[in-house]
């Protein structure tokens, strides 16, 4: 008897130990090809990453290259996404997530926002193209690219906005409903405060997805050689990832360094703005503690 | 002024509970009224044809096994039954006389009148001040009269002396009993008529169950208290009235004193003396 329980737990064992193995094989595959994919860019820039390359504009001469409008560019488009995107995205998972009667409409909808965050971004990048660049005359503007990307990014800050009202307990919602507050007295006033943290992460997350995108400003803005900054949201102008495609696609080897040091840039932006994400998320935990 | 203790009296706590006709009983009028009320959550008929009577200024338990409905029942007086997309009602449910479930009822007003504290402690992530003062602050009590709002209404849960000092820490810093009570203080603070109680003492320990059921003594002197328990001791202990109820329906009602000690239905006997529940 016993001795055929061990055989048993043997195999059983065997099979932890390799489930074990293959996990620790998939994170070290993911790390490593971060670290390599890192090191070469930070080989490969940072001799190039100076102030001087932050503050001066795009050049045919490698040496006097910078980033300066792409480096403005993303900083107006993230601001103008985050203006849009962030009461369109709360509002509309306020109102699928506290108003909306939950019905076959509602999940409908629900079901379809979960597929527009799996639409190619190219995608959103011509439907732009034809709504804001074309059919409303916003010409390549940082406001039509801002509107494209608040487009790409809302189905996401929707779904993660609905998980942070969800994991609101229904027992602070009962108890400020049994109050006699009306329903949006119990979402402004209790479940929102809640909620925020998470909300804001999503948010925060979603931003910096759009941040890094390419895709949708190539079709948007298809400035590749720009010798200006924006100085409204009507300007035409260019974006990081833009800037970093169009050197690595230029002959000369010191353009690819001036790529490198262009990702280095973004990764950087993009560290950042998770840094402030998990900076919220961490402190809220520490609070409910 | 406390009643003289019988002899004959089965309970525990000092006091004595009366047939209906003498003592607190015949000072109070009928408050509550459910006749012939149904609910339904979808298909589930929980329910069934409920006619009941609550009296005003008395204590009033609600026992019976758990899925009997008794909650249910507890939540069908401040309709926070509504907000379960699935129920639906049917028949009477007055409150002094007014048809509660009537299309024009501002149930934010009725829910004013009609307190509610729950089964487990559920504060508000705010501080003690603002917890108690959230009610008030909803329906438009000023904020020069909220200090006093806030000190009667923790005074009326029996928990201003345990608090005084500490208004502004988080309502998360005081033990589960201190909590209920904080939540009872919150109810208070809307200055209801009605308060109702689900099963407010089944996540405390005894001590703090005793101060609340000692509360829910005080707070029979000038309030309705409706109180959903499955612990037949304290029901015995706390009320005037009490109803049995038994998959869905009303199985009996009267003074607790009759129902426990001379029980006319037999599921009612079989559950007193512990054959189910």
């Amino acid at each position: 008897m016993l001795k055929t329980g061990a055989r048993k737990s043997g195999g059983r064992a065997l099979m932890g130990r390799l489930v074990y193995v293959l996990a620790l094989l998939s994170v070290a595959i993911s790390l490593l090809s971060l670290v390599v994919i890192l090191g070469d860019a930070l080989a490969d820039g940072l001799p190039y990453l100076t102030w001087r390359f932050v503050t001066s504009f795009p050049s045919r001469f490698p040496t006097r290259a910078g980033i300066l409008p792409a480096l403005i560019g993303s900083v107006w488009l993230v601001l103008l996404t985050a203006l849009f995107s962030f009461p369109l995205g709360v509002g509309a998972a306020i109102y699928l997530e506290e108003y909306a009667p939950k019905n076959r409409v509602t999940e409908f909808i629900q079901v379809n926002i979960a597929n527009l965050a799996g639409v190619p971004s190219i995608v959103y990048g011509l439907l732009g193209l034809g709504l804001f660049v074309d059919a409303l005359a916003l010409g390549r503007s940082v406001l039509a690219g801002a509107l494209t990307m608040t487009l790409l990014i809302l189905p996401v800050i929707i779904m993660a906005s609905r998980e942070a009202l969800r994991s609101v307990p229904k027992l602070y919602r009962e108890g400020a409903f049994a109050l006699g507050a009306t329903r949006w007295e119990v979402t402004r006033q209790i479940v929102l405060p809640e909620a925020l943290p998470g909300i804001l992460t999503g948010t925060i997350i979603s931003l910096s997805r759009a941040i890094g995108e390419a895709a949708p400003m190539i079709a948007i803005a298809a400035l590749v050689y720009v010798t200006f900054v924006p100085l409204s949201p009507l300007d035409r102008f260019t974006v990081l990832p833009i800037q970093i495609y169009n050197w690595v696609n230029l002959p000369r080897a010191e353009f690819r360094n001036l790529a490198a040091a262009g990702i280095i840039l973004l990764l950087a932006v993009l560290v950042a703005m998770n840094s402030v994400a998990i900076a919220i998320r961490y402190r809220h935990q520490r609070k409910a503690v | 002024m406390k009643e003289p203790l019988r002899p004959e009296s089965l309970y525990v706590e000092d006091r004595v509970i009366h047939g209906g006709g003498d003592g607190k009983l015949s000072g109070s009028t009928d408050i509550i009224e459910f006749s012939g009320f149904n609910l339904w959550y979808g298909d589930n008929h929980v329910l069934k044809d409920i006619s009941l009577r609550i009296r005003s200024n008395i204590v009033t338990a609600i026992m019976g096994p758990s899925g009997c409905g008794k909650s249910s029942l507890l939540r069908s007086i401040n309709r926070i039954n509504d907000l379960i997309p699935s129920c639906r009602t049917s028949g009477v449910l007055n409150i002094g006389g007014e048809k509660i479930y009537d299309p024009d009822v501002d149930v934010y007003e009725l829910r004013k009148r009609v307190g509610m504290v729950f089964q487990k402690p559920n504060p508000f992530p705010k501080s003690i001040y603002d917890n108690v003062a959230y009610g008030p602050r909803v329906h438009g009590v000023p904020e020069e009269e909220m200090k006093r709002v806030v000190e009667e209404s923790i005074r009326g849960a029996a928990l201003w002396e345990e608090v005084k000092d500490r208004l502004e820490e988080d309502a998360f810093s005081l033990s589960g009993g201190q909590q209920q009570r904080l939540c009872i203080a919150r109810a208070l603070a809307v200055e209801p008529d009605i308060i109702l109680l689900d099963e407010p003492c089944s996540a405390l320990d005894p001590i703090a169950t005793s101060k609340i059921e000692s509360l829910m003594r005080q707070l029979s002197e000038q309030y309705t208290v409706v109180l959903v328990t499955h612990n037949l001791q304290q029901a015995a202990r706390v009320s005037e009235m009490t109803a049995f109820m038994y998959l869905g329906e009303v199985k009996e009602f009267g003074s607790t004193k009759d129902v426990f000690e001379n029980p006319q239905n037999e599921l009612t006997e079989n559950y007193i003396t512990g054959r189910f529940g």
